[in-house]
């Protein structure tokens, strides 16, 4: 073996880090294990479509009157999609990159629940309080006059909006059409 | 004269050319009949200095109730000398394609004239059932041995992207046919589960004559995913390069832009100057520390640890250059149809140069001390010569290749992104052996920090990527994307369909060119070598479990261990086959 090799050992020394003894610090913008914000979350689901993996996941649970947000880190392959889709920054990249957990998978998950909302026709849940309020929230910014026609909109499932539409059409046709 | 038509021309002195469309400015597509395929392919091949890049079949029987068959070439010239290489402005992808009527799925076999589409064959078959007549190699490539018969997964009808066959119990599970060599006293060394860079482990087939090496036979695509038809049947664009990134471990990125690049081709998307830059870098940082893996592996697999370690060392810094620029320690979840997510910042570029200066520094220290090793040096000498007529019969790709001489590279043949605005050299050796592949190697990695360094200086302003309604995807527009990835070109081609979904896509590994000439490559070759000879391919060498010896006269079997084959290619005492 070339003895030069052992020169530059030599004059090299210890390059190893501590880790897991000490710190090993990640450069700034490092995108390790996503952190979730209760308090933040409106449960509109736009990171549950845009995430590839399918690494979060919403869904209405059955008889209760809630929504459970889930998210799977042992799924998640930390491409930000849902920090940046995300409308109120509830869902952000850390630097956190230690994500084993020993023995009981059931730790890689974070779990969120919402209160839904019913829908005021059919009585089915469809959407979280959260958003509803976030909603008229940003529609009041937008200078919107909310009336009562249409905060009763807002909390008519989509289904039943467009059962009403085509019934309204279908009257306005049988009394002569739109004029 | 657009390009390409130069050949066509040619082309149609001797074969019927029923159509030439253009995918785009220099991918050409030359619809010729069934009974002209073989000839048609053959004269671009060998008369016009072609090299095969891809075969892909398709089943278009939605569309014009045909399977069709497209063979692309990659006019660049023989190369077999400096002069046989075509002008640079010459240079284009032909596709040759042909239609098969539904009735009558044959055609007649390209391997006969060109060895090179030996595996393409025998994919077409196992995945559309197309019969290649007179192909020499009929086995199966792809499917599993237990997989039922007449069930060809790709064709559109066969079956649910979900459905997997009754896996069929073990000892009624048949046996690959491998292949064997005539002769006396010829032991058979069955050598695997090995994990390579294509995917899959693989099988690997020895037939040695004592210590030496006489021939070799692989059984590879262990674990085949199927994802084209995942992508096929679920993802949409933006998935889909998420998905295209997870087919290596080493070169992601290099997939993802490839697949990219090919949906960005065929529906004509411009990408922001800066989103190319971007991209480029990744590209290089990419081979940097791919190239310092195998680099250092060559070593440790002939014993010398202490190099190995030095090269890991150096590669490190690497691993922090791509944390600092994309934000993890794989350049993974960057690409986009339409740009890339992440923009670099001035900080980051100061420190990138910083860290680029470091890994140059030492590596240069760390490679002139290992090749005035002559120990080291003669272990990579003369070793799996990959022979130039071979080479030009199976069209290998990568360091492997210009290793052998031959001045292929598809940065340099075919200019994606601004690759035609980059200075940078084609590292080429012709030792044909496994020191001229790791010769390449370095050099590549000095070229690589060189275009990041240029990429930092050329770099301008602007956006890093243009908005979905700003372009439009067309059903039934296609077009290939390449990339030279640290072990050759990944060529991705792409038909569009509808619904935001693919129609087809053929995603086709460097190493899956590599592979077919390996047998080559090994003839003649000690035993001890057999390890080194498969890495300086540069699959991922991680995990050769064992091997199997048959020795054919007593008909014994012997099993040795990893530790056992690892040991003796270090040392190269105490051969495991003697105890």
């Amino acid at each position: 073996m070339s003895l030069k090799l052992l020169d530059i050992t030599r004059e090299i020394g210890i390059v190893t880090y501590d880790y897991p003894f000490g710190d090993y610090e990640v450069h700034e913008g490092f995108r390790g294990k996503p952190h979730y914000e209760y308090e933040k979350c409106i449960g509109c689901a736009a990171c549950a479509i845009a995430c590839p993996p399918n690494a979060i996941n919403v869904s209405y649970l059955k008889d209760e009157d809630k929504s459970k947000w889930e998210f799977d880190c042992g799924r998640c392959i930390f491409c930000a999609r849902c920090e940046e889709v995300c409308p109120t920054g509830a869902i952000y990249l850390t630097k956190e990159f230690e994500n084993s957990v020993r023995f009981n998978k059931e730790d890689l998950l974070q779990i969120g629940e919402l209160e839904v909302v019913r829908c005021r026709v059919c009585n089915k849940p469809f959407t979280t309080k959260r958003l509803i309020n976030y909603v008229i929230e940003r529609l009041e910014k937008t200078r919107v006059v909310m009336n009562e026609e249409k905060i009763e909109l807002l909390h008519t499932c989509p289904e039943c909006k467009k059962n009403q539409a085509v019934e309204q059409f279908t009257k306005s046709v049988r009394y002569g059409g739109f004029k | 004269m657009a390009k390409g038509e130069k050949f066509i021309n040619k082309l149609k002195e001797k074969v019927k050319v029923l159509d030439v469309s253009y995918s785009t400015p220099d991918q050409v597509v030359v619809l010729v009949p069934r009974s002209d395929l073989v000839e048609a392919v053959r004269m671009l091949y060998y008369d016009m200095g072609g090299w095969l890049v891809s075969m892909i079949a398709n089943d278009e029987r939605e569309m014009n109730g045909h399977y069709a068959l497209y063979y692309i070439l990659s006019m660049e010239g023989g190369k077999m000398t400096i002069e046989d290489e075509l002008p640079q402005d010459e240079k284009c992808f032909i596709t040759i394609k042909t239609l098969i009527p539904e009735t009558d799925p044959t055609y007649p076999s390209v391997t006969t004239k060109v060895p090179a589409a030996v595996w393409y064959e025998r994919e077409a078959y196992d995945m559309f059932g197309l019969v290649a007549e007179g192909l020499p190699d009929k086995r199966r490539l792809v499917l599993p041995d237990d997989w039922p018969d007449n069930l060809h997964p790709l064709r559109k009808d066969a079956m649910d992207y979900r459905f997997r066959p009754d896996p069929v119990a073990p000892e009624d599970e048949p046996d690959y046919p491998f292949l064997f060599p005539e002769g006396d006293g010829v032991v058979d060394v069955p050598w695997g589960p090995l994990h390579i860079t294509s995917d899959e482990p693989g099988h690997f087939r020895l037939f040695v004559d004592g210590e030496t090496i006489i021939d070799a036979d692989y059984r590879l695509y262990y674990q085949h995913r199927g994802m084209e038809k995942l992508a096929e049947n679920r993802m949409n664009y933006d998935q889909m390069g998420f998905l295209a990134e997870r087919v290596c471990g080493i070169c992601g990125f290099n997939h993802a832009i490839a697949c990219i690049e090919a949906v960005e081709r065929a529906s004509n998307i411009p990408v922001p100057r800066r989103a190319q830059f971007i991209r480029v870098i990744c590209l290089e940082l990419e081979r940097l520390h791919s190239h310092l893996l195998n680099m250092g592996l060559a070593c440790e697999v002939t014993g010398n640890v202490t190099a190995f370690m030095h090269l890991f060392r150096i590669r490190e810094y690497t691993m922090e250059l791509a944390q600092l620029i994309t934000g993890g320690r794989k350049t993974y979840g960057n690409v986009m149809v339409g740009g890339v997510r992440r923009d670099i910042t001035a900080t980051e570029i100061k420190e990138a140069k910083v860290l680029l200066n470091k890994v140059e520094k030492y590596l240069k220290e760390a490679w002139e001390a290992i090749m005035e090793d002559d120990d080291q040096v003669e272990r990579w000498r003369g070793v799996g010569r990959l022979d130039p007529k071979v080479a030009r019969d199976f069209s290998p790709v990568g360091p492997n290749m210009r290793g052998s001489g031959f001045k292929r590279d598809t940065r340099y043949d075919h200019p994606f992104d601004v690759f035609d605005e980059i200075k940078f050299e084609v590292a080429v050796e012709y030792g044909c052996d496994v020191l001229s592949r790791e010769k390449v190697r370095y050099k590549e990695v000095m070229e690589a920090i060189s275009i990041i360094r240029q990429c930092f200086e050329l770099m301008s302003g602007g956006p890093i990527f243009i908005k979905p309604d700003e372009y439009l995807i067309k059903p039934g527009n296609f077009a290939l994307g390449n990339t030279e990835a640290p072990r050759g070109e990944n060529i991705h081609w792409v038909m569009q369909g509808s619904a935001q979904k693919v129609y087809r896509w053929r995603c086709r590994a460097a190493t899956y060119n590599n592979w077919p000439s390996l047998r080559f490559q090994f003839r003649g070759n000690d035993i001890s070598d057999a390890a080194l000879i498969v890495c300086s391919l540069d699959p991922c060498y991680s995990c050769t479990e064992r091997i199997t010896v048959v020795d054919v006269k007593t008909g014994k079997t012997k099993i040795i261990t990893e530790k056992e084959l690892k040991e003796y290619a270090k040392t190269r005492k105490n051969s495991p086959l003697k105890k």
